[in-house]
C-alpha cells in the first residue's frame, strides 16, 4: 500500500515535472505571459492613475468630506480590488484555452501518448500531473500581479485585509484550474492543438452565456444555474464571500474535468485503427 | 517468455488480425515480417498494453497483458513506429523521465540512463535538444528508451525504419547484442534485417501469422526445391545416366536445345533436404566428362516472403468485378 502510494507519487512528479519544463521550454508561454502581464498591467495602472481611476475617486470623495459633504459612501479598495480581479478573470478565459491546448493534442500528434499509455501509470494520474502543472504556470503568472496589488492597495485609507487580496486570488486559481480542467478534456480529444483551443475557448464562452442566463433569468431557474455558474461563485470569492458550495463547485468541476479526460483516453484505445 | 494464443482484433468491420499464436522463448530475438497493413502493429500494440485484444490472450512474463496491465508494462520496453519523443528534452533529461516513468528506483536511475546512452551511442548527444537531432539519432533515443529500465522483453516496431544503411548495420547490431538478456519481438517489411538479426520469424499476413520458423528451417521448408545447372562435354546420353544416379537427386531436366551439340546444359533438381553439388561434380570428373559449370539456385527468403504474401489472383475476384457493377454509369 504504501509503496504504491509512493509509486503514485513519483510518477505524479514525473508527470508534473516534465509538463512544467515544457511550458518553460516552449515560446508560446512566454509569450502567452508577455501579453497576460501587459494588459494585466495597463489595465491596473489605467484603474489606479487614470482620470476616472481609483485614485483621483478617492480624491473627490477626501474632498467631499472636508467640505462636510458627509463620510464617504464607497470603500475605494474593496471596490478597486473587486474590479481588477474581475478583469484578470474575463482576460484569463483567453488565456487558458491557450494554455490548456496542447496538454495531449500535442502528445497524440507526437505520438508520445503511446509512450505513456504503454508505461506503468495509471491515466488519472497522467491527467493530475498535467493538470498540476498548467495550473502551477499560471499561478505563476497571476503571482507578479497579486505582489503589484498588494503593493498599489498597502497605503489605501480605509486599509485592505490581506485575507481579501489572498483570497480572491485563490478565487481566480481556482476558476483558471477548473477551465484549464474542462479545457485538459477537450485537448484529449483531437490531436489538432487548434481545434482544441477553438473548442476550449467555445466552452468559456459557455460559461459566460450560463453566467448572463443566471443573472437575467428570474425564479427557480435562474437560481440553479446560479449554482452552476463558475464565474458567479468566482464574484463571490472577490467579494470576501467563502462560501463552501463555491469551493465545492470548483473542485467538481476540476474533478470533472480529469474523470472526462482519464475516461477519453481509455476510450481512445478501443478506437484506434 | 511471451505467449499469445488465439489473438483476434476487429476494429469495427475489419479483422486486423486473425488466430495469432506464437510463443516466444527468453533470450529469443523473433521478428515479424509481413507487408504493410498485415497486422504487425496491432499485435505489438496489444502485447505492450496499449490495445484491448478483442479475444484470445497475451501473456508476457507469465503476466495477462490485460488483467495485469501495469506488472506487463514494467517489464516491457517499447518503441512505436514512431518514436515516441518529447522534442523540448535533451537527450538525457528524456530518458530520465522514461526512467522515471518506467518506475525505475531513483538510486539507480543516472547509472542506466548512463547505460542506455552508452549502448546507443548517445554519450555526445546527451545535452541536446531531441528537437535538434537527425532522424538516425531519434532513431536511437527512441530505442535507448525501450531499454532504459532494463525490461526483460523488448518490442520494437520498425526499429530501422528510415535509417541510411551505415545506421541500420550499428542498429542491427544493437539489437543482436542485447539478445540474451532481454527477449525481442521486432518487425519489419525489409527481408535482409530479419535474417540478419533474427532467431526466428514469424511471417504475417493479412492478420494471420503464415509461417514461424527459423530463418534456414523456413527456407528449407518453404523454399523447396534446390537446383542446380549444369554444362558439360561428352556423350549426352552417359551424361544423363551419370546425374541421375547421384544420391541425392531427384529429378533431371535437358535444358539443351539440340542433344547431338556439345556442351549440354541440363537442371538437375535435389531431394528435399539433400545438398549433392559436390556428388555432381565428383561423379561427372570421374566419368571423365568435361564439367563446364556448376551453378546452384535456391529461393531467397525474399522468394518465399513474396510466395507467402503475394495475392493469388483468386475466385472472388469476378465477385469484386461484380459488386463494383452497380456505381457505373449504366447501372
Amino acid at each position: 500500500m504504501i509503496t504504491s502510494i509512493k509509486t503514485i507519487l513519483s510518477n505524479l512528479l514525473a508527470i508534473y515535472r516534465r509538463e512544467l519544463q515544457g511550458y518553460f521550454a516552449s515560446p508560446l508561454s512566454y509569450v502567452i505571459a508577455a501579453v497576460f502581464w501587459l494588459l494585466g498591467g495597463f489595465f491596473l495602472v489605467v484603474l489606479l492613475l487614470g482620470p476616472d481611476g481609483v485614485i483621483a475617486f478617492a480624491a473627490r470623495q477626501d474632498q467631499a468630506v472636508q467640505l462636510g459633504l458627509g463620510a464617504p459612501t464607497v470603500d475605494v479598495a474593496y471596490e478597486f480590488l473587486q474590479y481588477y480581479l474581475g478583469f484578470l478573470g474575463s482576460l484569463s478565459m483567453f488565456i487558458l484555452p491557450i494554455l490548456s491546448m496542447g496538454l495531449y493534442a500535442e502528445e497524440r500528434k507526437q505520438g508520445t501518448l503511446e509512450l505513456l499509455a504503454t508505461s506503468p501509470i495509471t491515466n488519472w494520474v497522467v491527467a493530475l500531473g498535467k493538470l498540476l502543472a498548467v495550473a502551477t504556470f499560471y499561478t505563476t503568472m497571476v503571482l507578479p500581479l497579486m505582489l503589484c496589488q498588494a503593493i498599489a492597495l498597502e497605503a489605501s485609507q480605509p486599509a485592505i485585509s490581506p485575507t481579501l487580496l489572498v483570497m480572491g486570488h485563490v478565487g481566480l486559481i481556482l476558476l483558471a484550474t477548473s477551465v484549464l480542467a474542462l479545457g485538459m478534456f477537450l485537448s484529449s480529444l483531437t490531436s489538432s492543438t487548434v481545434l482544441s483551443a477553438i473548442m476550449t475557448f467555445a466552452l468559456v464562452l459557455f460559461l459566460w452565456i450560463v453566467d448572463a442566463l443566471a443573472r437575467s433569468l428570474p425564479g427557480a431557474s435562474g437560481e440553479a444555474l446560479a449554482h452552476l455558474s463558475l464565474l458567479k461563485h468566482f464574484t463571490d470569492f472577490t467579494q470576501g464571500i467563502l462560501d463552501t458550495s463555491g469551493i465545492v463547485l470548483f473542485v467538481s468541476y476540476i474533478l470533472l474535468g480529469l474523470f472526462l479526460t482519464a475516461q477519453s483516453i481509455e476510450t481512445l484505445r478501443f478506437q484506434r485503427n | 517468455m511471451i505467449d499469445v494464443e488465439h489473438l483476434h482484433k476487429v476494429y469495427g468491420s475489419t479483422t486486423a488480425i486473425r488466430d495469432v499464436t506464437f510463443r516466444v522463448e527468453p533470450g529469443e530475438i523473433l521478428g515479424f515480417l509481413g507487408p504493410n497493413g498485415a497486422g504487425k502493429t496491432t499485435t505489438m500494440r496489444i502485447l505492450t498494453g496499449y490495445l484491448p485484444a478483442t479475444s484470445g490472450t497475451a501473456r508476457v512474463a507469465d503476466f495477462d497483458v490485460h488483467e495485469d496491465s501495469m506488472a506487463v508494462r514494467q517489464r516491457i520496453g517499447y518503441l512505436p513506429e514512431s518514436p515516441p519523443l518529447y522534442l523540448d528534452m535533451t537527450v538525457a533529461g528524456y530518458l530520465t523521465f522514461v526512467a522515471r516513468i518506467k518506475g525505475l528506483p531513483a538510486g539507480d536511475r543516472p547509472q542506466r540512463v548512463e547505460s542506455a546512452m552508452a549502448r546507443c551511442g548517445l554519450e555526445d548527444k546527451q545535452n541536446v535538444l531531441i528537437r535538434k537531432l537527425s532522424k538516425g539519432y531519434r532513431q536511437r533515443v527512441g530505442i535507448a528508451q525501450a531499454i532504459v529500465h532494463d525490461p526483460p522483453v523488448i518490442v520494437l516496431d520498425e526499429p530501422t525504419s528510415g535509417l541510411d544503411p551505415r545506421q541500420n548495420n550499428e542498429v542491427r547490431q544493437l539489437i543482436r547484442s542485447l539478445a540474451g538478456d532481454h527477449t525481442i519481438i521486432l518487425s519489419t517489411h525489409i527481408l535482409p534485417e530479419v535474417s540478419a538479426t533474427c532467431n526466428r520469424i514469424a511471417i504475417i499476413n493479412r492478420g494471420q501469422v503464415v509461417a514461424i520458423d527459423s530463418p534456414e528451417a523456413l527456407m528449407n521448408k518453404l523454399a523447396g526445391e534446390l537446383t542446380y545447372e549444369v554444362e558439360v562435354r561428352g556423350d549426352h546420353a552417359a551424361i544423363q545416366h551419370h546425374l541421375d544416379a547421384v544420391a541425392g537427386v531427384a529429378q533431371v531436366e535437358d535444358l539443351s536445345p539440340d542433344s547431338n551439340v556439345a556442351p549440354h546444359r541440363f537442371r538437375v533438381t535435389a531431394h528435399q533436404g539433400a545438398v549433392p553439388g559436390e556428388a555432381i561434380a565428383a561423379t561427372l570428373i570421374n566419368a571423365g566428362l568435361g564439367l563446364g559449370e556448376l551453378r546452384r539456385h535456391q529461393a531467397s527468403l525474399e522468394d518465399v516472403f513474396l510466395n507467402l504474401t503475394t495475392e493469388e489472383p483468386d475466385s472472388d475476384l469476378p465477385e469484386v468485378a461484380s459488386t463494383e457493377q452497380p456505381a457505373g454509369e449504366d447501372f
